[in-house]
């Protein structure tokens, strides 16, 4: 479905991506690394908006740059948090399912269909711009979704989400992976990945660095906890209801009394304590610093020359 | 070629892809900062002239097809319609760059060609809905200065003001749009343009010829006398070779811009 021959990306003289060769199929592939790694640049590679310097990338069987019709059969929610903000949420994902070619009735079946998964049907007329940073994320969900790709491209798709979305998010995308569909996500939260699929592609420092089963690198989080920060409207309720559990490592207040960061060993039992409380603290943002990543990283990086 | 790759249905149609562009950018275009700016200095004449007839003494003033003419030619045609081209053109495709929504219109099943049109023709139907109503509320308020006897002999001059509008609005338009695309940042190279090539039209001999002002101002009957210089060095290029040229500019303008936007990898500009 997507498949990347010796492809490599360079940006004047910074390397992104360095001869990378990977086949995915269907299901949901996590892209995990580190900011900086080249997760962006493969994703944009496989979406068409990059074109390779130097390889080969296909996805459906066609070059990714410079043939449109591939859209037809892929769906793209792309990092950057931009949009034409005087648009509605309705506008905006009405309007690039016309560019997608349907009909009147069409678009708005599936406009109403795309936003109901994504749980913004209600939010619908209210202008992106007005949307809070999750809302603004699962708009961008939606209008990848809509025109029911088969190959579906996610960079860092939960970032901003809370608890309660994001578990929405995280079922959505199993969902579809089961379905058939060829999934990519980009993360730097190994987390995140862990929770949609157990197989994910290493990127650092433009090269894919191993591929295979997300167990296989958990144990090592046992060593580098996963660090999340919380902003809420209470972040004291919100520690209060974390601190007694047992896997929590440390929690601390962040600058400018919002925030609070927690590291914990195991996450899954925190983000379901989080779930709890998400309403009653006003629980808005949750977003993971990449260090607990970059040590992981870091880690194999020493293995993998140890072992040469 | 692979299964999945004949399985692929064509591009959406051209027209088809284009119109929704358009609705697009004509909604985001009509209801933005720079229109509201624009319509102010395209509706400025129409300010002037109430007040000049609120406070001139008509029985002394020119004749109105003069000053009508004087605002046409002077204000619309050499100034206001080139910068409004210029705001507006440079911007169709920086804007989605700089506001990082170019990703979106790519990653649609649509030929580049067809966002570029779709764009384009907003940036038109936006420009000559601020334009044409000044001028022709310009026109019935000059040039009833002295009354409304012998308007109706004006009025097609009125209509070819109007249709030389059009096609400069077209001609620049398209130069700007390929300046849009092929700098970062166009606006002051495309002031430069304006201010310093576009007055080789003042000067004598050949060198009017390759301006855009010079081709736009043969095509309007009633000119006044220009400024300075150019009422010794007017040069007047026959009015058929004129609609020849602002056409090919427009055409030749936005084939260069398709060009380079259809090869763009705008991701690296973000």
């Amino acid at each position: 479905m997507i498949e990347f021959a010796r492809a490599s990306c360079w940006y004047g003289p910074v390397i992104a991506l360095n001869d990378v060769s990977a086949t995915i199929g269907p299901g949901v592939t996590g892209l995990l690394g580190p900011n900086g790694a080249g997760k962006s640049t493969f994703l944009k590679l496989a979406a068409g908006q990059l074109k390779p310097s130097q390889g080969e990338v296909k996805v459906l069987g066609a070059p990714a740059w410079g043939v449109p019709e591939v859209f037809h059969r892929v769906g793209l929610c792309p990092e950057p948090d931009a949009f034409w903000d005087g648009l509605s949420g309705w506008q905006f994902v009405t309007f690039l399912l016309r560019l997608s070619g349907f009909d009147d009735a069409e678009v708005n079946r599936r406009a109403e269909a795309a936003l109901v998964e994504v749980d913004l049907l209600a939010a619908k007329d209210r202008r992106i711009g007005g949307y809070s940073k999750g809302m603004r994320q699962r708009v961008k969900l939606a209008q990848a979704i809509a025109h029911d790709p088969q190959v579906l491209l996610l960079d860092e798709p939960l970032t901003g989400m809370d608890p309660v979305n994001r578990h929405r998010v995280v079922e959505l995308v199993k969902r579809l992976g089961r379905e058939g569909r060829t999934i990519v996500m980009s993360s730097h939260v190994l987390y995140e990945v862990e929770a949609m699929t157990r197989n994910v592609l290493l990127v650092h420092q433009g090269r894919i660095l191993a591929e295979g089963d997300v167990r296989e690198i958990r144990d090592l989080l046992d060593e580098h906890p996963h660090a999340a920060s919380v902003r809420a409207r209470d972040p004291r309720r919100v520690a209060r209801a974390v601190l007694d559990l047992p896997e929590v490592v440390s929690v601390e207040f962040g600058e400018g009394g919002d925030s609070v960061v927690v590291r914990t060993a195991r996450p899954d039992a925190f983000y379901a304590a989080l779930t709890e409380v998400a309403e009653e603290a006003g629980v808005y943002e949750v977003f993971s610093p990449d260090e607990d990543l970059e040590s992981v990283f870091k880690y194999l990086l020493a293995r993998r020359g140890g072992a040469r | 070629m692979s299964a999945d790759e004949k399985a692929l249905p064509p591009p959406v149609p051209f027209l088809r892809a284009a119109r929704a562009v358009f609705d697009l950018s004509l909604e985001e275009m009509v209801w933005s900062r720079k229109s509201l700016v624009m319509a102010g200095l395209l509706l400025m004449p129409v300010a002037l002239a109430v007040l000049f007839r609120l406070v001139a003494n008509l029985k002394h003033a020119p004749a109105g097809i003069d000053l009508y003419g004087l605002v046409v030619a002077m204000y619309y045609l050499r100034n206001a319609l080139p910068l409004a081209a210029l705001f507006f053109a440079t911007a169709l495709i920086a804007d989605e760059v700089e506001g990082r929504t170019i990703t979106y219109l790519l990653s649609r099943p649509v030929s580049r060609a067809s966002i570029l049109c779709g764009k384009f023709a907003a940036y038109v139907v936006t420009t000559l809905t601020l334009t044409l109503p000044g001028i022709v509320v310009c026109f019935f308020l000059l040039v009833t200065l002295r009354g409304f006897s012998g308007v109706a002999a004006f009025v097609p001059d009125l209509l070819r003001d109007l249709a030389v509008a059009a096609l400069a609005l077209c001609a620049y338009g398209a130069l700007f749009t390929l300046l849009g695309v092929l700098l970062k940042r166009p606006t002051i190279p495309g002031l430069v343009f304006l201010v310093g090539w576009e007055s080789l039209a003042n000067l004598p001999g050949w060198l009017p010829r390759y301006t855009v002002t010079a081709w736009v101002r043969s095509l309007i009957s009633h000119r006044p006398v220009d400024e300075g210089l150019a009422e010794l060095f007017q040069t007047t290029l026959p009015a058929g070779e004129a609609v020849v040229v602002l056409v090919a500019i427009t055409i030749l303008g936005l084939a260069g811009a398709y060009g380079i936007f259809s090869r763009r990898q705008f991701v690296l500009d973000q």
